[in-house]
Order: C-alpha cells, then sequence, then structure tokens
C-alpha cells in the first residue's frame, strides 16, 4: 500500500550546507578530531606513556649519535687547516744550524711557510701547558728537541703531494722525525664516516622497530574500537573518516615521543659536557660541546611525526577494512 | 527504490539462504518482511545494507545495481538507507545527541545544521529532553527511538528495520511502528523484518513472506496463516 509518495526526503539532502560551509565544517571536524584523540590517549595513560616512552628513547639513541657525529665533524673543522708537517731536529743540532736548515727549506717551491721552535722555547711551553711546571726544572739538560712546522703550498698539502714533501724533509740530515698531521685528520675523517654509517644502521633498525610498536598499538586500539567501526561503518562512514582519528593518534605518539627524544639528548649533552668539563680542563682546551639546535630538534620531532604516521597508517590501512558490519 | 531480481544466496558449505527471490518495494512504500528464524529475512537486509553480495541475481537500491558498487562506494549507498537493529547498535560512550548526529557529522554537515536536525529528529521520536543522556541511562524502548532517530537524521528514502520490536512490549512496539507509519507518510520507503505476527495482523500493510529461502507470500497478511499453522 503506497502512502504519499512525494520524495520530499530526497530533495531536502541537496541543500545541505554550501561548499564553504562544508569546507568549514570540514575544518572544524579535523579538529574536533584531532582533541578527541589526544582525549584518547588521555584515557589510557599506562598504554600512551609506554609508547611515547619507547618512541622517545629510541629516537635518543641515533639522535645522541647523530650530536657526536656533529661535534667531531666541528673539530675536523678546526683542524682543516692544520695539514702542516712537523719535523723534529736532532738533539745534536745546533741552534745556528738549525736557523740555516729554516732558511733552506723555506726556499722550496712546496713550502709556504716555516716556523722554527727553539728547544728553549719548547721545555718553556711544555712547562707552561702541561701543569708540570716546577717540576721541569730538576731536569739537568732539555730532553726537547727542536721543532720545525711547515706548511706546505696549497697544492702540495693534498695527501700525496704532502707525503712526499715530507720524505724529501725526512732526508734532510739535520733532521730526526718527522710527522704528517695530515695522517690522524684523515684517520679522524674516517672514523667519523664510520660512525655516521653505523649511525644511520642503528636508524634504520630503530625506526623500523618504532614504526612497528606505533602500528601495534593503533591496532590494539582499532580493536577495542571494533563495534563503533562496525556501526560507523553501518551508517555510511568512509574509512578515511574511521581512520582519521587514529592516524592523529599516531601524530601525537610522535610529537610527545620526539619530545620525549629532544629531553633525553639535552640531558644527555648536560651529562657528556659535565665530564668532558674535566677533561678539557686537563688539556687546557676550551671546547664546549654542541647540542641539538632548534632546527636540530624541530626535525627531530618531525621525524617522530612521520614515524607515528607511517606506523598507525600501516595498521588503520590493513585492520580498518577488515572490520565488517554484521546484522546482528 | 528496492528491487531484487532472480536473487539466489548460497553461503559456503551448500546452505541455501535465499532461492530466486522477486519483489520490489516503491518509493514511499510500507511493509513488513516476516518468516521463521532462518528463513532468510537477515540475509535478505544483509543484502540491502551490502553486508554481503548474492551468489547470483541483481539488486538495486535507490536506482543503483548493488553488483557495480565498488568497496569505495559502499559507504555512499548506506547513506541512502536508514537501518534500525533489534540491539539498537547504537555506541555506548557518546551521548544521545553524538549518537544521532553521528550519520551527519560523517557527512560533513555544519555544526548548526547538525544541531537543528539532530533536534528535529529527536522530537519526532519524542526524546527531545534526553539529549545529554547516555544509552545506558534509556530503557529499552527510548534507545530503539534513538536508533530510528538516527536512522532518520539524514533523511533517506529507504528505511530498513531488523526485528524493530524484539525486545519490546506490546504497547511500546505499537507505538514503533506508528512512528514508522508517521515517517511513511513523509515519502520514505519502509521495509520492516519481523516475526512479530500479531503486530502485523493488526496493521494492514503488504506482507514478504520468506520460507527456506523463497518468497512465498506477497500481499496482504491471509496468506500467513500458512506460516502459523508450520510453526
Amino acid at each position: 500500500m503506497t502512502r504519499k509518495a512525494n520524495n520530499g526526503a530526497k530533495q531536502d539532502n541537496k541543500h545541505a550546507a554550501g561548499f564553504l560551509g562544508r569546507f568549514i565544517a570540514y575544518l572544524v571536524r579535523h579538529a574536533q578530531q584531532a582533541v578527541g584523540s589526544l582525549g584518547d590517549l588521555w584515557r589510557n595513560p599506562f598504554t600512551s606513556v609506554m609508547t611515547i616512552l619507547v618512541l622517545g628513547i629510541s629516537l635518543t639513541l641515533p639522535a645522541t649519535l647523530h650530536v657526536f657525529v656533529k661535534n667531531a665533524n666541528a673539530i675536523s673543522q678546526q683542524w682543516k687547516s692544520a695539514s702542516e708537517i712537523t719535523l723534529f731536529l736532532k738533539l745534536s743540532v745546533s741552534e745556528s744550524n738549525a736557523q740555516q736548515f729554516v732558511q733552506r727549506i723555506s726556499l722550496y717551491p712546496e713550502v709556504a711557510s716555516v716556523e722554527y721552535i727553539s728547544a728553549t722555547q719548547a721545555l718553556d711551553d711544555f712547562k707552561h701547558n702541561s701543569g708540570f711546571g716546577q717540576a721541569l726544572d730538576y731536569l739537568s739538560a732539555n730532553p726537547l728537541p727542536a721543532t720545525v712546522l711547515v706548511t706546505p703550498t696549497n697544492r702540495a698539502s693534498q695527501v700525496e703531494a704532502a707525503t712526499e714533501l715530507l720524505q724529501k724533509l725526512q732526508s734532510e740530515r739535520e733532521v730526526e722525525q718527522g710527522k704528517l698531521d695530515l695522517e690522524w685528520l684523515t684517520r679522524l675523517q674516517a672514523m667519523a664516516t664510520l660512525i655516521e654509517n653505523v649511525v644511520i644502521g642503528i636508524a634504520v633498525l630503530l625506526c623500523s622497530s618504532i614504526v612497528l610498536i606505533i602500528g601495534n598499538t593503533i591496532r590494539l586500539a582499532i580493536l577495542n574500537e571494533r563495534e563503533a567501526i562496525a556501526v560507523m561503518k553501518l551508517v555510511g562512514a568512509t574509512d578515511s573518516f574511521i581512520q582519521r582519528p587514529f592516524l592523529y593518534s599516531g601524530a601525537w605518539y610522535g610529537i610527545l615521543g620526539g619530545m620525549v627524544a629532544v629531553l633525553c639528548v639535552a640531558g644527555l649533552v648536560e651529562y657528556f659536557s659535565m665530564s668532558l668539563i674535566e677533561l678539557t680542563d686537563l688539556y687546557q682546551s676550551d671546547y664546549t660541546l654542541i647540542g641539538l639546535s632548534s632546527s636540530d630538534m624541530l626535525s627531530l620531532i618531525g621525524f617522530a611525526i612521520l614515524l607515528g604516521l607511517s606506523g598507525s597508517y600501516i595498521s588503520v590501512r590493513k585492520h580498518i577494512r577488515a572490520i565488517e558490519p554484521t546484522a546482528e | 527504490m528496492i528491487r531484487f531480481n532472480q536473487v539466489n544466496k548460497t553461503y559456503p558449505g551448500g546452505f541455501v539462504a535465499l532461492n530466486n527471490v522477486n519483489f520490489s518495494l516503491a518509493a514511499g512504500e510500507m511493509a513488513f518482511l516476516t518468516g521463521h528464524s532462518g528463513a532468510g529475512k537477515s540475509t535478505l537486509l544483509k543484502l540491502m545494507s551490502l553486508m554481503e553480495k548474492p551468489t547470483s541475481g541483481t539488486v538495486h537500491i535507490n536506482g543503483v545495481d548493488l553488483s557495480k558498487v565498488t568497496y569505495k562506494q559502499i559507504p555512499f549507498i548506506r547513506r541512502g538507507i536508514g537501518m534500525i537493529f533489534q540491539n539498537h547498535n547504537l555506541l555506548m560512550d557518546r551521548t544521545v545527541f553524538d549518537n544521532v548526529a553521528l550519520p551527519l557529522v560523517i557527512e560533513g554537515f555544519s555544526h548548526k545544521e547538525t544541531k537543528k536536525r539532530v533536534e528535529a529528529a529527536l522530537e519526532k521520536v519524542h526524546l527531545s529532553s534526553k539529549l545529554r543522556c547516555f544509552p545506558h541511562m534509556l530503557s529499552g524502548g527510548e534507545q530503539q527511538r534513538v536508533g530510528i532517530a538516527r536512522a532518520l537524521v539524514n533523511k533517506p528514502p529507504i528505511l530498513l528495520a531488523d526485528e524493530p520490536t524484539g525486545n519490546l512490549d506490546p504497547k511500546l512496539s505499537l507505538e514503533i511502528i506508528k512512528l514508522f507509519e508517521e515517517f511513511n507518510d513523509l515519502g520514505v520507503a519502509v521495509l520492516i523484518a519481523t516475526h512479530d505476527l500479531g503486530l502485523i495482523a493488526r496493521l494492514k500493510y503488504r506482507t514478504l513472506t520468506l520460507k527456506q529461502g523463497a518468497m512465498i507470500n506477497d500481499g496482504l497478511m491471509e496468506g500467513l496463516q500458512g506460516v502459523h499453522d508450520d510453526a
């Protein structure tokens, strides 16, 4: 029996709201869902705190190693200009012979400049810098050789050319021993590169585990909401509508975990620089550790958000589709 | 509005739930769907709401052939059908207002429009005073009415009800049916699945009767006697 078969109901659907109104409603909805999912984290404090800490701590290790590499680079940066050759003269070489030797090598085409440190001056410097001070006065003779610092020209400071120059200088009869500073510099750089590779390797492993951990946390959250999701699907919710709060949860985990990592790294740098101060005091140097810059912090948090989002995205793709409403 | 054309549904394992079912429900029509448990009522509703696909035959809802609907289109088809369940399917951790507002929120209505429509829908089911309550604070009949308000708030052209009076006493059942009649008056096509034959007997509506998956009767309630005798 057909009652009034007008379709007033259908017509009404069309003038629900204008485009602008819908767009604003969409933004408001996003904001509400973002705040709502933060509330969901708050309601399960134990799970949330655990996940956030895991994320934060996992990110702390690669971030700290990054700080280490950054400092190593800063140190080698300071020494970049120091590709100089140190020549220790034989103890038997007299002061005047040494002066002549300096004159002679400064005429070499490969040599840019030469600095002469006499044995007495070397002893004075050592007294001043080492902290042994008075004790050295008890020495009967100066055990230090005179030293010549040779700075090669730019062309000759390449590793091979510098090594050649070193050999040439070593063959001079006044020279006891020669040392090329470039060697330890290249070693330091190689070590920094090695550590950087290790950092990348560890970071990749830790980041994958973060993605998996967040994916699992979100999976549990989805399964908890299974019934509500089925109901939402029944009344016509799209997957993207249903998944949005879970994606926001992932992003919140990222933000909070990233903040934890920033705090941990800052704490570690503080801790390290305290022991570094003791060390640098011994060496009369005033090197201070470089911590995370504010752009470093932002990119760390941004990276954590990216990890959180991808973890929840993987979970959401797989599990929300699997939940289907049943008639019961 | 709803059209079944030679629809068969066989579940894995060989159970035949629907056997060559043909019927159609016009816009603004109201009908009952009846039969024993296991006669295929639920299967019929599942096919209409895209929870399952027929083994063969075609189902049309609001002029759309459901066999051509992709996974991504399913939500949009479901928005054209208001569904009411025996167990209400309400979200227990949300207020009555939020439950009724859900379809509008999903469709992206503005807050103002949502508020207006939810209040109107709740007024129609006489629950305006329970706006801020949670579902567990309501009686069974009230929860069912919240479900009805939610099914109708986005003004779908079709209303499907699966045992809407299942847990209610006769007086409340009649109230619920009266509500359906009111919406039917506004032009909504209504299909009510029920085994409450007493209720159907009192109301002279078209009745579709299923028996072992086959549509054995399509018309007024006279044919019901046969079903009753079998019971």
